[in-house]
């Protein structure tokens, strides 16, 4: 792709029970399609500095499950696991989906990721619907913990800066 | 006297604590309910929830006797850690998306030029086979 892409994430709330997220790719659909759907490809970027993905476990059809299994910062584990609802490769993916702490069940919520080829890149349109808002609010603020890391960055910074 | 950034780092620094507030993240709750999925025991848990409260980070109703338990946000906008985090989440999750996506691009690539050397030699033995059967 000749012009430069711009690969922002834009996060909005379209409604009081979603969140969407849209994101550009620099590559055809089919690729970024595959990337995010086997099990091969997903362990190869998800996951962050703070997780560790143990576990990536996919079966690609419709009510197939799936089922990724994280190490967080505190040494605990995190699973993100669901269901498989509507699958059109490569144009789109519905999916239900669950978070599993220690000590704490999320609510079901219903994700719909849709890959629109525009000039040779790909729009990554994904939208996130809770049964509630409360339910909504709190996956929002699920980066809690996560969020927590870069905000111990800072005051490392501000200390070290005060010395 | 403690400034009010220290005592929030304090009360996050704890496991357990940032359990509670992923919980109540969720929604206010009574202590028996914020209890429930913990090993632990009331006051165990009643003792967190001061740490929390006097860090400013949860507030407890007084109207009601079970006096809920909610998050108090504007504390977070102190430490930045809120909402943040799940933009965080999926941006570093993307960027190495990237990356991958690069290799998955050149892959491919590579696997065309094969293909079209394979073509091209595959043609030129049909060729020779053409021409081998004209001169015999």
């Amino acid at each position: 792709m000749d012009v430069k892409v711009d690969k922002a994430l834009k996060i909005t709330t379209p409604s009081d029970l979603e969140i969407a997220m849209t994101r550009m790719f620099d590559a055809p659909r089919h690729l970024v399609f595959d990337a995010m759907t086997q099990p091969q490809h997903v362990g190869r970027w998800f996951g962050c500095d703070a997780f560790t993905l143990l576990i990536c476990e996919i079966d690609l059809r419709v009510g197939g499950g799936y089922r990724f299994v994280m190490r967080t910062p505190d040494g605990s584990e995190s699973t993100l696991q669901g269901v498989y609802r509507e699958i059109v490769r490569p144009e789109r993916v519905v999916f239900v989906e669950q978070i599993l702490m220690p000590g704490f069940t999320s609510p079901e919520y219903q994700v719909t990721s849709t890959f629109d080829e525009i000039g040779g890149g790909t729009r990554l349109t994904t939208t996130i619907l809770h049964k509630s808002k409360q339910d909504r609010d709190g996956h929002l603020n699920s980066g809690i913990e996560n969020g927590v890391a870069p905000a111990y960055d800072r005051l490392a910074e501000v200390v070290a800066a005060m010395a | 006297m403690i400034d009010p950034l220290s005592l929030t780092f304090a009360a996050l620094a704890d496991p357990t604590r940032r359990a509670i507030l992923a919980r109540l993240a969720l929604g206010e709750t009574s202590v028996t309910e914020l209890a429930e999925p913990f090993d632990m025991s009331l006051p165990a848990i009643s003792k967190h929830l001061k740490v929390l409260e006097h860090a400013g980070l949860i507030s407890r109703g007084r109207e009601a006797q079970w006096r809920p338990c909610r998050i108090a946000p504007v504390s977070f906008k102190e430490v930045d850690g809120w909402l943040r985090g799940f933009r965080r989440f999926w941006d570093e999750n993307f960027n190495r998306l990237d990356d991958y996506l690069e290799e998955l691009k050149a892959n491919e690539a590579a696997k065309a030029v094969l293909r079209t050397k394979g073509n091209i030699k595959r043609k030129i033995r049909v060729k020779e086979k053409q021409r081998g059967r004209k001169s015999g």
